[in-house]
């Protein structure tokens, strides 16, 4: 069993355990707005756009990963007149991972790229935190809390029902654009900390465990930040004391805990 | 078409009017057309309601009667033809906001939705949460604001989007879509919904397959196969 002082005093831990603090705040939430859109796969297409960014960042020589950040803005954005139908966005994603996986593919061998290279930068490391993605995850940190407290009533009435919300005049077009906009940039930032197929850890599993026990939107965003806190430091430490990789760690403490949460009957829960 | 303005001299106030004069009627459709893709579910209904007048919508599953009320609201795009909420097409989104908000809609399909939302977030979305608890102690389901929708049977449900719109129309909404609004009360509960929605002095446009809330109402029309045919 490793020392933790001992780990903690080195700067990649504490940078990444400050990232992952920081991401435990707007993550959980972004997954609250997820699991409400009914928009799970949203993760795996802008995995998929992610890639594609990152080719074209190889193309160009700009940055890879603030390539993959913007076009995952732009995709999620442009996504908005898609949610007018029930089904819409949700459809939606399977075609955008296609078309995003084979356009990433041409521009990756039109790069004469090596697309293992490109691939390698999906599977993120936690321990690989650099400074700019812990003020990418900060400002998150900063606007999604302050979106959901600025707009409280409209997301409430926007994720149970779009019809009621139209007719209770909330803004549901522009609505929807940030959502998509902000889910987007963040499944993008949180690429970095855990990589695309781990993902979940840091937005979904707060989000459904919170669905668990939270009754009504406020609650079920502060059960997510506590979940996620929970989660992500726990497993983190975790596996900085067993030697383990921190990624699937993280993502096995949440799992387990989500389901625990799910086996208790509805009965046992304390809402 | 314009009508004397009989409203009471506070709804009149608070809608801009301050001297009697002669207003626009509550609704009017003019070869108002809705598809769903190749469907023609509403074909070519024409339909004058002067305020404060209701009007009983009957017809069987499928004849377009929810399409209707739903295109008043712009809920459906597929839509062709005039639609006019007091003297007003909507035409863009600023304009389609204001008629949803000057229009009490009580849907049919009054599903628990995605996501949990509490009884007292329901009826503070029409905007006027003070006259939507009136209504609901009323219709005595005040005492179940804390509980989410989801929690609830479907009297209850309809209980609080009546209420909802009850708190609209005391706020001054001056026009009621209501879709099936006794369909899930036992016959206790529609004599209740009848008599309240009869009570209105908004006008009222109720689609119904209830005998007793279309008694209630001054006129009654049949849709069938997307027409419109007025019965009384």
């Amino acid at each position: 069993m490793n020392s933790l002082g001992v780990l903690l005093d080195l700067p990649s831990v504490r940078l990444a355990l400050l990232a992952l603090v920081l991401g435990s705040v707007a993550l959980p939430i972004v997954g609250v707005f997820i699991v409400g859109l009914d928009i799970m796969p949203v993760r795996f297409a802008m995995m998929h756009v992610a890639l594609l960014g990152i080719a074209i960042g190889l193309l160009t020589g700009l940055d890879p990963l603030l390539c993959a950040l913007v076009l995952c803005a732009v995709t999620g954005g442009s996504l908005t007149p898609l949610a007018r139908s029930g089904t819409g966005l949700s459809g939606a994603m399977g075609l955008l991972m296609t078309l995003a996986i084979a356009a990433a593919l041409l521009v990756l061998s039109i790069s004469g790229v090596n697309a293992n290279g490109a691939f390698e930068l999906l599977w993120g490391s936690i321990l690989a935190t650099r400074p700019g993605d812990v003020v990418a995850l900060g400002l998150l940190a900063v606007l999604v809390p302050l979106l959901y407290g600025l707009r409280r009533r409209d997301l409430g009435l926007l994720l149970h029902d779009r019809e009621l919300a139209l007719c209770s005049g909330v803004a549901v077009e522009r609505l929807t654009l940030i959502l998509l906009v902000v889910i987007a940039v963040a499944i993008a930032s949180a690429i970095r900390l855990t990589g695309a197929l781990l993902v979940d850890a840091l937005t979904l599993l707060p989000a459904l465990a919170a669905r668990r026990v939270g009754r009504s939107l406020p609650s079920m965003i502060r059960w997510s930040v506590l979940f996620g806190l929970a989660f992500n430091v726990g497993g983190f430490l975790l596996a900085l004391l067993f030697d383990l990789p921190p990624g699937p760690t993280l993502v096995l403490v949440g799992g387990a805990c989500t389901l625990l949460l799910h086996s208790i009957p509805e009965r046992g829960l304390t809402r | 078409m314009e009508y004397a303005d009989v409203r009471s001299p506070h709804v009149r106030a608070r809608t801009g009017a301050t001297t009697p004069a002669v207003i626009a009627a509550a609704l009017r459709l003019s070869a108002v057309r809705c598809r769903h893709g190749r469907l023609i579910a509403v074909d070519g209904v024409d339909l004058t309601l002067a305020p404060g007048e209701h009007l009983a919508i009957t017809g069987t599953n499928g004849s377009g009667k929810s399409t209707l009320l739903r295109a008043v609201l712009g809920l459906h795009r597929e839509t062709t033809g005039v639609i006019e909420v007091a003297g007003r097409q909507a035409r863009g989104t600023a304009d389609w906001r204001r008629r949803r908000a000057e229009v009490a809609w009580i849907p049919q399909r009054q599903g628990a939705g995605r996501f949990p939302l509490l009884v007292k977030e329901l009826l503070d979305s029409g905007g006027h949460l003070d006259e939507a608890i009136a209504a609901a102690e009323r219709l005595g389901v005040a005492g179940l604001l804390d509980r989410t929708l989801g929690t609830l049977s479907g009297g209850q449900l309809q209980r609080a989007y009546l209420a909802r719109a009850l708190g609209q129309v005391a706020a001054g909404a001056e026009l009621v879509l209501a879709d099936e609004p006794t369909a899930a009360l036992d016959f206790a509960g529609q004599e209740q919904v009848a008599e309240v929605l009869a009570g209105l002095a908004a006008a009222v446009v109720v689609v119904t397959h209830d005998r007793v809330v279309a008694a209630a109402c001054g006129r009654v029309a049949e849709m069938a196969a997307g027409r419109l045919r007025e019965v009384r």
